[in-house]
């Protein structure tokens, strides 16, 4: 594994993971951009933008943007979040050249106002089945409940509103402004050639201007409101309960991953003995989600209406016998285990080793080998977790529920 | 079979399958289990999940608690579904912990605690998951549709039905665990790095003494209605649809799977340009193959607003009939290089490899390999799809829709 890293001239950063032995080649772009970044005017505006990259340029229309991915049967795809939108595809490796080209043209889009208008339609859909999906949804509310006037609470699709009233100039105008080469970068990682790969990139995206593109950086340490939202049609109680937690730059993130496990993995965590094992709660799990500047611990809960005390008290019981008595020797072997094992597996693939090395040039300017990340998760202690449990206490929680009309 | 194919049957009849693979630290294994939901007795739909979550609720000499610690200190990332034919339980781990993970599982397996108190949680939990369900329209829809489209009790619901589990006691589980943990029709397979003599001969001492035992046959029945409409005051309406189509042991599998990727392979195919692009209906729109080891359906799905879901139906039907009035090369081969591709692409992760060489000799009885399945593909051309579609001409359509708006099914 070799990793490889150049900075054009106008600020576009290229950075390489070569392996050899890998039956595939990975690619994307990673922008720094995303729901955080636009005002309320726009919101919506960084995710329907991604919808509008694939609808070509100014010399391909969508249907030929669309077969041109599909002629080198690549698996690509898109996804725009609070803080990033990330374009990437896999690929065999003698198409690696053409779907790299391919992408970089799709980054200098023509943003055509007939698609414009159509893709509305979609992206109103596409909303519409959120809205559908109370496990999505309540995560949405709560974060905005959250983090309030911080933008970390923007929707990423916007609102039905927002979308209705959204021009396309203002997509145009926030496209030049986030799309400049020095705030995205370029990966590829899987068996490719670096010299050829950096050749194409450096002739084809180096006559890019590079602009100011800058993002507010506070933290945010959350509302601690508590609302409910009444569904009628809905027959289980969603919860969504958030605290503030480490950034994705802080070194403590390690120990923050592993307190997230220990209290909400999927399977022998705290919520799972304590929550699902008796069947008082359908889904339990938390989660930690690092962002730039700031972060959050996340818990979603699926439970019926009637159990609904006595799974909030529970919850308030794990946090804060976690803040007063701290975690176990134990508990954290187990949480480093299944860990370390998500790593290597997940690494063993191309497309999710592009993913975390374009996500560590964005968030830390680094590359990191798999290695750094292993020594850095078995070095982490009880004192670092109990000590960062105490910091951030998960007590002072944000929540949002979606349910059904109480019954009777 | 090809080089890196490993295969033995111990004296019982169990199954033991292996696909080796270069460059991975890690190791998938699954044991395939005959206790799927087509399987079980009537009036008990829902046990294999009931039974699937009992059976790690203690076994050998842990009780829930050890057991689940000793696999999660082995790191392993634990996987365990329940389809018409089979409880499947498995895991991805680093493939140094693969002989402790193989002596747990067979204590899951053979030696069960099976207490009574867990027996009701895992009983009130299956219950949850299958009311969590209803506020799932997307996944709810695709249920229904299979159990509506299959001859019963082959589509019967993965998930459950509630009044069945409520009634179900622990007796009548411990009974079909008894019937159906049968070894003799018991598949395992693993993938990524491994010494298969030292799988095979400790897969041989864990569950060799066990006796052959034979499953009941099941009697199928015929489809009964073609649509069905479930109302929900959501957003969208959510339809699910399917067809009948050629079974994976059928010589026209490829032509089949070739001519549903021009259908709704990747985002130049027909359903995703006809109904998304050009028109905006949907969001989430798509075909897939579908197929169980004696019926198999083009199965597909979108979810639209209610003042558009006949629009979206309708163009989505019209699409299916329109396949056999013609093909472009260009269609026939971007549909072929992505089915290649995605063969390959899935080859490097040992959890999919060790899954599909398990599935393939269920409905095969053997393996394809890679090259076989490749030459398959190859093989298809714009007159061989079309000869195909026109010799199988879609006959109905089994339709479900969730929302606040019915549809009219032609």
């Amino acid at each position: 594994m070799e990793f490889k890293e150049k900075t054009l001239a106008n600020g576009l950063t290229i950075v390489g993971e070569v392996n050899p032995a890998a039956k595939s080649a990975a690619v994307g772009f990673f922008v720094k951009t995303g729901s955080r970044d636009e005002t309320e005017q726009i919101n919506g505006v960084s995710h329907f933008l991604e919808h509008m990259l694939f609808k070509g340029t100014d010399r391909l229309g969508a249907l030929q943007v669309n077969e041109a991915f599909d002629r080198t049967g690549a698996e690509f795809n898109a996804g725009t979040s609070w803080e990033t939108t990330i374009y990437h595809a896999a690929v065999l490796p003698e198409y690696l050249l053409e779907v790299t080209k391919l992408w970089i043209g799709l980054m200098r889009p023509a943003l055509r106002d007939e698609d414009f208008t159509i893709e509305k339609e979609v992206i109103k859909q596409e909303i519409a089945m959120y809205k559908d999906m109370p496990s999505f949804d309540v995560v949405d509310r709560c974060r905005k409940l959250h983090f309030g006037t911080h933008p970390c609470g923007n929707s990423v699709l916007g609102s039905e509103q927002s979308i209705d009233t959204l021009k396309s100039e203002q997509m145009r105008d926030y496209f030049a402004r986030r799309y400049a080469p020095n705030n995205m970068v370029l990966g590829c990682a899987g068996n490719f050639d670096w010299g050829e790969f950096c050749s194409v990139a450096e002739g084809l995206c180096g006559c890019w201007q590079k602009q100011a593109a800058d993002r507010k950086l506070d933290d945010g340490r959350g509302s601690k409101s508590k609302e409910r939202l009444e569904k009628p049609n809905l027959n289980c109680e969603h919860i969504c309960i958030m605290s503030w937690s480490v950034s994705a730059q802080d070194p403590r993130r390690f120990a923050a991953y592993l307190l997230s496990n220990i209290i909400g993995d999927s399977a022998g965590s705290r919520f799972y003995w304590e929550l699902v094992d008796s069947a008082l709660a359908e889904t339990a799990s938390m989660q930690f989600g690092p962002m730039d500047g700031t972060g959050v611990f996340c818990s979603y809960i699926l439970c019926s209406r009637e159990n609904v005390d006595k799974v909030i008290d529970i919850v308030k019981n794990i946090f804060n016998s976690v803040s007063n008595d701290g975690i176990t020797e134990a508990e954290l072997t187990k949480a480093k285990n299944k860990t370390l094992s998500a790593l290597v597996i997940e690494n063993e693939l191309s497309h999710g080793r592009l993913i975390r090395l374009g996500a560590n040039w964005l968030y830390l300017q680094q590359y990191r080998s798999i290695e750094q990340d292993v020594n850095a998760i078995r070095a982490v202690t009880t004192d670092d977790v109990n000590t960062l449990a105490s910091r951030f206490n998960l007590g002072d929680f944000t929540q949002f529920s979606i349910g059904p009309a109480p019954s009777g | 079979m090809a080089e890196n194919f490993d295969k033995r049957i111990l004296n019982n009849g169990m199954v033991i399958l292996g696909e080796r693979m270069e460059g991975v630290e890690s190791a998938a294994f699954g044991f395939m289990l005959p206790t799927g939901a087509a399987l079980l007795p009537e009036g008990s739909c829902g046990a294999a999940n009931v039974i699937a979550d009992w059976i790690f609720r203690g076994a050998g000499d842990k009780n829930s608690r050890e057991l689940s610690d000793a696999l999660d200190g082995l790191g392993l990332h634990r996987a365990s579904s329940v389809s018409s034919s089979h409880i499947g339980i498995g895991a991805a781990l680093e493939a140094s912990n693969l002989a402790q993970a193989l002596n747990l599982y067979a204590d899951v397996i053979l030696r069960p605690n099976l207490q009574e108190n867990q027996f009701k949680s895992a009983r009130q939990l299956a219950i949850e998951g299958i009311q969590a369900l209803d506020d799932d329209p997307r996944q709810k829809v695709m249920l229904k549709l299979r159990e509506q489209f299959y001859p019963a009790p082959l589509g019967r619901s993965t998930v459950g039905e509630v009044a069945e589990l409520k009634s179900l006691m622990s007796e009548q589980a411990r009974q079909i665990l008894h019937d159906n943990f049968s070894l003799s029709e018991t598949i395992f397979a693993v993938a990524g790095k491994y010494d298969f003599e030292s799988v095979c001969g400790q897969i041989k001492n864990l569950f060799a003494a066990e006796l052959r035992k034979p499953l009941k046959p099941i009697t199928l029945r015929p489809q009964t209605d073609d649509y069905t409409h479930i109302h929900n005051d959501g957003a969208q309406v959510h339809i699910g649809l399917m067809t009948e189509t050629v079974k994976l042991s059928d010589e026209n599998y490829y032509n089949d799977r070739v001519a549903i990727s021009v259908l709704s392979g990747g985002m130049s195919a027909r359903l995703f340009t006809e109904v998304r692009e050009k028109r905006g209906l949907c969001y989430a729109i798509g075909a897939r193959y579908h197929c169980l080891k004696d019926a198999a359906g083009i199965m597909c799905y979108a979810g639209t607003a209610p003042e558009k879901a006949q629009e979206t139906l309708d163009v989505i039907i019209g699409e299916f009939y329109r396949l056999s009035e013609g093909i472009s090369k260009e269609e026939i081969d971007r549909a072929k290089v992505g089915l290649k591709s995605s063969l390959i692409l899935q080859s490097e992760s040992s959890s999919s490899r060790a899954g599909a060489i398990g599935s393939d000799y269920y409905m095969l009885g053997r393996v394809r390999s890679l090259d076989e399945i490749k030459q398959g593909i190859e093989q298809t051309s714009v007159d061989s799809v079309l000869t195909f579609l026109r010799d199988n001409e879609f006959k109905s359509f089994t339709v479900v829709t969730i929302g606040p708006k019915q549809v009219t099914v032609e």
